[in-house]
């Protein structure tokens, strides 16, 4: 078996890891159970920091633009005051560097792929203040306890936390028959049922009609958060059976009673075990982990798998690394930038993430620029993960991430600023040799183009030898 | 890191030759047309671009959001003061406004507007290509996209090998492409070894650029690349912070700010397009307008109707076209936005059928799914 094993499933091999002798072993044993965050740091609860959101958006909009109508530049300053006390501007760096710590660290590695996999199916793309403070503690609480139990249980919690429900504005839909509905003469928001058919579910490939979204927006309607003067929109989430819709609905020829939040448990139930369903996910996770267009022969065991073992995730994704491995010789997948940033983070031990102690945050200064450096090059190699443009998250495909900017992108990283992030012990060229052997078969063939500068430690000698050696196409690609 | 460059330059000027980049002779009767799309995104505020002159009743509704000074246009409409470039074109003839219009989008949601403003569709989310990217397609004019911004834009996805320009902060030694490229063997390496060829045959300024923090060296950068023949002929680039809900002001506020930048684009390209300005199109594209009333921040919320600020040689005339729907209260979209009477995709078809040499009808079967979009192309833009 290719050492690019461990790349194609995790993020290759760190220099105190060895190549395991049974590799697919190595890896299905990762994924029984949750691995706990790494991070020594702070790591908020998503309530606390759905509580910062909310002082934000309400110092901001209730107070400060009506303080400051008249002034734009005190309006300005007082509103940099309120994001360093709310750390608007500092959650998401924690965040970054938690998720970056665990990729680096985990005795699990090919458990935190698969995390980083569903994190981005069910995608909350960059809206309002999702980013700065929500999307990454969903990752945490909402995306990651889930992945040991059934894809329905996932959909379940997904379809009714805060982030999602804000994301795709489910608490702005009214049933037009409810008891609000028709005080205020308000109506259904298509949104978060169209996305939950189109890209949580069953996909296009069920052939729902218009008809089948209204019908299921109404069965999710009360699904909102709680308001009020002081939290606005970030309010816990509860079932208002004054938003609901009253009557039978029906979604894709199954008829759903009049039976309030009890709907919703049920459609979902329907949609998440769907044989259209089963397909379309299980070909998005063959796609992620084999290659862009799987073919049947590669995605029908995992259908298999996931058909009898009800839906158990572990089950799924032990049946995921079956094929990635039964197919690794003759496939090939090219990994977006931030799994690569992450490969290239464990393989030669970067000095990345800032540690813990220097990423505390006192909120009476903004964020310094070390804080900032992580999430800086996320942003820079144009895989800021938190903030996908639309609900879809990020592409699995080659072609989207093959434009001559985001390659550029790698080879500035890779020359430019990698060098700054390698550790005073590891500037040897025997360190990058050793690195190169650990992780890739044509290890020598790497080292002969670098080989000009083996003498060489400044970091202009090692941006000539990283810049080549990340940049090959056995790196970009395995 | 004198020594750094040097060897780059060394590096960067060998390639070209070597692979061959010369540019092309150009005649007059083969000149190519350009498209520039600025995206305006958080909502542009028409009324504040384009303001209505001696209309009671916005006085009223915007007691701290009026404008002094504004530039004169016709007897009925102004111009905001930091759009002079706009002003000065519009005495040759080379600038003008489409107003009242909006894609058919009431929704007010940023979010899901912006989609439909790129996507050119009625249902947020459901196409995954924008409507420039399909117009490209269906005119078959292939590898002359160029995106101003990092990731490809909703609206040129649909048509292969668009080409971006978004420097890093700092550039890459060519060499350092050169000494892998040969490493890129077989099919499956294609794609990224055919996206290496086009980076190695950018122009030299291409190359050594750095800091996209910098709008003014993108919008040189775009437009010595549009004023090449063999350049690009489509660009987009992309701007945000329109959605001034607080201290939106007038002369000088946070909304005036933002048409300063699109104002300095507008006129960074005109100064650098020299004669190819001629062949040119420049339009706006925001998602929705902005109230008509202040809101109790002096700002605005999100409205319908907006304007479209058009530039370039190949405008019809100096005008501002409208069908006004007016401004009293009955006569507001839902009582509180300015009613969009012209579909703005109307607008963009019509100028894709100019600049790509398409007939609209064909364009609008291909592009927006044969939607009622009536030909503007005679009204607004020399044909």
């Amino acid at each position: 078996m290719s050492l690019n094993f461990y790349r194609r499933v995790a993020f290759g091999l760190s220099p105190h890891e060895k190549p395991d002798k049974d590799p697919l072993n190595w890896a299905i044993n990762q994924l029984d159970i949750i691995p706990d965050l790494l991070w020594p740091g702070t790591i908020p609860t998503e309530k606390d920091l759905r509580k910062k959101y909310g002082e934000w958006v309400y110092g901001d909009r209730e107070v400060l633009r009506k303080k400051f109508k008249n002034d734009k530049h005190a309006y300005r300053k007082a509103k940099d005051e309120l994001r360093i006390k709310t750390g608007e501007r500092y959650f998401e760096l924690n965040e970054h560097a938690i998720r970056h710590f665990q990729t680096k660290y985990s005795k699990q590695p090919v458990f935190e792929r698969f995390w980083l996999f569903w994190g981005n199916h069910f995608a909350i793309s960059e809206k309002d203040f999702l980013a700065e403070f929500s999307t990454g503690p969903y990752q945490r609480e909402i995306i990651r306890p889930n992945m040991v139990k059934t894809f329905e249980e996932m959909v379940q919690s997904v379809t009714t936390s805060w982030c999602m429900i804000h994301h795709l504005d489910n608490s702005e839909s009214f049933g037009p028959n409810s008891k609000k509905g028709m005080e205020w003469g308000e109506t259904i928001n298509e949104n978060h049922a169209r996305e939950l058919l189109e890209l949580h579910t069953v996909s296009p490939n069920a052939g729902y009609t218009q008809e089948d979204v209204i019908q299921l927006a109404y069965i999710m309607t009360g699904w909102a958060h709680k308001w009020d003067r002081k939290n606005l929109e970030t309010g816990d989430i509860w079932f208002d059976q004054e938003m609901h819709q009253k009557g039978d609905k029906v979604v894709l020829g199954v008829k759903y009673k009049n039976d309030a939040k009890r709907e919703l448990a049920k459609v979902i139930h329907d949609l998440a075990t769907h044989p259209i369903c089963i397909k379309f996910v299980s070909t998005k996770l063959c796609r992620h982990f084999i290659t862009d267009e799987p073919t049947d022969e590669m995605i029908n065991p995992v259908i298999d798998a996931w058909n009898k073992s009800n839906g158990s995730l572990i089950e799924i994704h032990k049946a995921v690394i079956t094929q990635a491995y039964k197919y690794n010789e003759i496939t090939h997948k090219f990994h977006p930038p931030e799994i690569w940033l992450m490969q290239l983070s464990r393989m030669f031990d970067l000095n990345i993430p800032l540690s813990f102690e220097k990423m505390n945050y006192t909120f009476k200064i903004k964020p310094n620029n070390r804080q900032r450096q992580l999430s800086w090059i996320l942003r820079e190699i144009g895989h800021s993960p938190y903030r996908a443009k639309q609900p879809n998250g990020w592409s699995d495909l080659e072609v989207d991430w093959v434009s001559p900017e985001l390659l550029l992108r790698r080879f500035w990283f890779a020359s430019v600023e990698l060098p700054m992030l390698v550790k005073s012990g590891n500037r040897s060229h025997g360190f990058i040799l050793s690195c190169l052997k650990n992780n890739f078969e044509e290890h020598e063939n790497m080292a002969s183009l670098i080989d000009n500068f083996r003498f060489g430690t400044s970091d202009y000698d090692l941006g000539q030898k990283y810049g080549v050696i990340c940049n090959l196409p056995g790196v970009l690609k395995i | 890191m004198n020594c750094t460059r040097r060897n780059f330059l060394i590096g960067g000027s060998t390639t070209l030759i070597l692979s061959g980049y010369f540019p092309k002779i150009s005649f007059a009767s083969m000149l190519k047309k350009n498209l520039i799309i600025i995206s305006l995104r958080g909502g542009m505020d028409g009324l504040t671009a384009v303001p209505v002159i001696g209309d009671k009743r916005l006085k009223k509704l915007r007691k701290k959001l009026i404008l002094e000074d504004v530039l004169n246009l016709n007897s009925d409409f102004g111009l905001h003061p930091k759009l002079e470039i706009f002003h000065k074109l519009w005495q040759k003839n080379q600038a003008a406004i489409v107003h009242a219009t909006n894609i058919p989008y009431t929704g007010r949601s940023h979010f899901d507007g912006q989609n439909l403003m790129e996507t050119g569709a009625h249902i947020p989310y459901k196409e995954k290509t924008g409507w420039l990217g399909r117009g490209l397609l269906a005119s078959n004019i292939i590898g002359k996209g160029l995106a101003i911004s990092l990731p490809m834009p909703l609206l040129l996805r649909g048509v292969p090998q668009n080409n971006n320009f978004f420097p890093s902060p700092d550039f890459v030694e060519t060499k350092l492409i050169d000494q892998i490229y040969n490493e890129f063997k077989g099919e499956h390496n294609e794609l990224i070894k055919s996206t290496l060829d086009t980076i190695r045959q950018r122009p030299l300024s291409m190359q050594i650029a750095t800091d996209s923090d910098d709008r003014k060296k993108l919008a040189l950068e775009a437009a010595k690349q549009l004023k090449d023949q063999s350049g690009p002929r489509v660009a987009v680039f992309d701007l945000d912070g329109f959605d001034t809900h607080a201290a939106q002001g007038g002369v000088d506020g946070a909304h005036a700010d933002e048409l300063e930048e699109v104002n300095k684009i507008v006129t960074i390209l005109h100064e650098n397009l020299g004669q190819a300005f001629d062949n040119t199109l420049i339009l706006t594209l925001t998602e929705f307008g902005r109230t008509i009333k202040q809101n109790g921040g002096y700002g605005t919320e999100h409205g319908y109707g907006s304007a479209i600020l058009m530039a370039g040689g190949l405008l019809k005339k100096s005008q501002v076209y409208t069908d006004w729907p007016g401004l009293k209260k009955k006569e507001l979209f839902e009582g509180r936005d300015l009613n969009s009477t012209i579909d703005s995709r109307a607008v963009y078809n019509s100028a894709m059928s100019v600049c790509f040499n398409q007939d609209p009808e064909f364009l609008r079967k291909e592009v927006f799914w044969g939607d009622e979009l009536p030909d503007l192309s005679q009204d607004l833009f020399k044909i």
